[in-house]
């Protein structure tokens, strides 16, 4: 398992870090996902063997936001 | 534009946008040019109650949304990802205009959803009203909770337009443990979430509904605290469920239309509700005692009733449903006198009257005359009043 931080500038509102959390039940590898609004960030741990970090950026941009790996 | 795709936005679904928003807008315009509007029944409970209703028609939906869309837009989450869920999977995205678009079926739990936001906002009114009689919040308190109310909502609306990234500081973060049990609960039934999250509501009030929340308060009675949440929350509902409904079936094409139309109307609100903070705190920057103070030919200083009384004279001031009239009392200064403040058939929160520098508030009789004893003032000051909303404004100037 693997903690990996993202940030998304283009959050507009709490839902929008809502969203995001809900890439957990979409992703396969993925532990948890917290994303914050305030922070315009996002954190997931997830397993590398199954999942990557393309794999991430691409999930999210699909939800309509750009992830930039810390 | 190709033959195939269709225009952005249904001619009918934006003229029937265009008639709510017309219909709220002279609903709002009617009210706050009309205060008398309050003052239809002869009952001064009925007559909050009306006024609770119309606030939330008029812009506690709206303010509301602003805030607590986010619980909304969870409750239908699930729903609208499943029947999206194939055009995500196919690869067509967001932006696809291939095809019919797929049309989810919002409006059960919009309904249920606002029923248990109505039911959760009748209890807290209750709350309220029982914990108002057991205390009260002074005009002081109140003034600095207007004006903490009034940021708070002039920043939402900040944040909504983009201004600055700061912004954002001013939303909401609910706790991530209400958030993931949120979206964990979206994926159970459709019936339980909606109610669930509507009740939740309470957690997020936004700036109008705060407001309210202090009248509940005030009211100082479970009944009346209870049916004044009723009638605000019951008045949110129709713009609340006419705009979540469009905004869900038109998904994010009009997302960007409405959170603007949002923010103005919160940015107006938040300047009227600091602006009331500041007549409570009797401070000449407030809007209208700055404009008063400006332009006195518009105050009504010219009236016979603005003239300076003669000896032993009292000085009347008459608290009628639409404000004090004259706005501008002349007063002796340098000796004690007093003031009559007249009420006749007076409903509206006029009666409820303030002078925040005597630190004094009572409030008047429907119909009668309640005398105040003002101590001796330095020629040339001035003393403001106002009513407990810091709506309605006038001064004394000691000459």
């Amino acid at each position: 398992m693997i903690k990996r931080t993202y940030k998304v500038p283009d959050m507009t509102c709490t839902n929008c870090a809502m969203k995001l959390e809900s890439l957990e039940d979409v992703l396969d590898g993925v532990k948890e996902i917290s994303a914050s609004y305030h922070k315009l960030e996002m954190v997931i741990e997830y397993d590398e063997a199954k999942l990557t970090n393309e794999q991430i950026i691409a999930a999210v941009k699909k939800k309509g936001y750009t992830a930039i790996a810390v | 534009m190709s033959k195939n795709q269709k225009p952005p936005v249904d001619p009918v679904v934006l003229l029937v946008l265009g008639i709510v928003f017309v219909a709220v807008a002279v609903g709002l315009a009617v009210f706050q040019a009309n205060p008398n509007f309050n003052t239809a029944t002869n009952s001064g409970v009925m007559g909050q109650l009306i006024v609770a209703f119309i606030t939330g028609l008029t812009t506690g939906g709206l303010s509301c949304l602003a805030v607590q869309g986010g619980l909304l837009a969870s409750s239908l989450a699930y729903q609208v990802e499943r029947d999206y869920v194939g055009q995500v999977a196919r690869g067509m995205g967001k932006k696809s205009k291939a095809g019919p678009p797929v049309r989810p079926n919002s409006a059960l739990p919009i309904f249920l959803f606002l029923l248990a936001k109505l039911a959760a906002y009748t209890l807290l009114g209750a709350l309220l009203g029982l914990a108002g009689s057991y205390l009260t919040l002074s005009p002081m308190t109140r003034a600095f909770l207007m004006i903490a109310i009034g940021i708070f909502m002039v920043g939402n609306a900040l944040r909504m337009f983009n201004v600055h990234p700061i912004f954002r500081y001013f939303s909401i973060e609910p706790p991530k443990f209400i958030t993931r049990y949120i979206r964990r609960t979206a994926k159970g039934t459709d019936t339980f979430t909606p109610l669930f999250l509507g009740a939740l509501t309470v957690f997020i009030p936004c700036g109008v509904t705060q407001a309210m929340m202090a009248t509940a308060l005030g009211a100082g009675s479970i009944v009346i605290g209870a049916a004044l949440m009723f009638a605000f929350t019951l008045g949110t509902s129709p713009v609340f469920f006419v705009v979540a409904y469009l905004t869900t079936e038109l998904g994010a094409r009009l997302e960007k239309f409405f959170m603007r139309f949002v923010a103005v109307v919160v940015l107006i609100l938040g300047l009227v509700t600091f602006d009331g903070g500041l007549n409570l705190l009797g401070s000449p920057l407030s809007f209208q005692n700055l404009t008063r103070s400006l332009f006195p030919s518009n105050s009504g200083e010219s009236t016979p009733a603005a003239q300076l009384p003669s000896a032993g004279e009292d000085v009347v001031l008459y608290v009628q449903n639409d404000g004090y009239f004259p706005q501008t009392v002349s007063a002796p200064a340098g000796k004690d006198f007093t003031l009559n403040l007249v009420t006749d058939k007076t409903y509206s929160c006029a009666r409820d009257f303030v002078i925040p520098e005597l630190n004094f508030y009572e409030l008047l009789p429907d119909t009668g005359t309640v005398q105040v004893n003002i101590p001796a003032q330095e020629k040339g000051s001035t003393m403001f009043f106002t009513c407990s909303m810091g709506m309605y404004t006038g001064r004394i100037i000691f000459q």
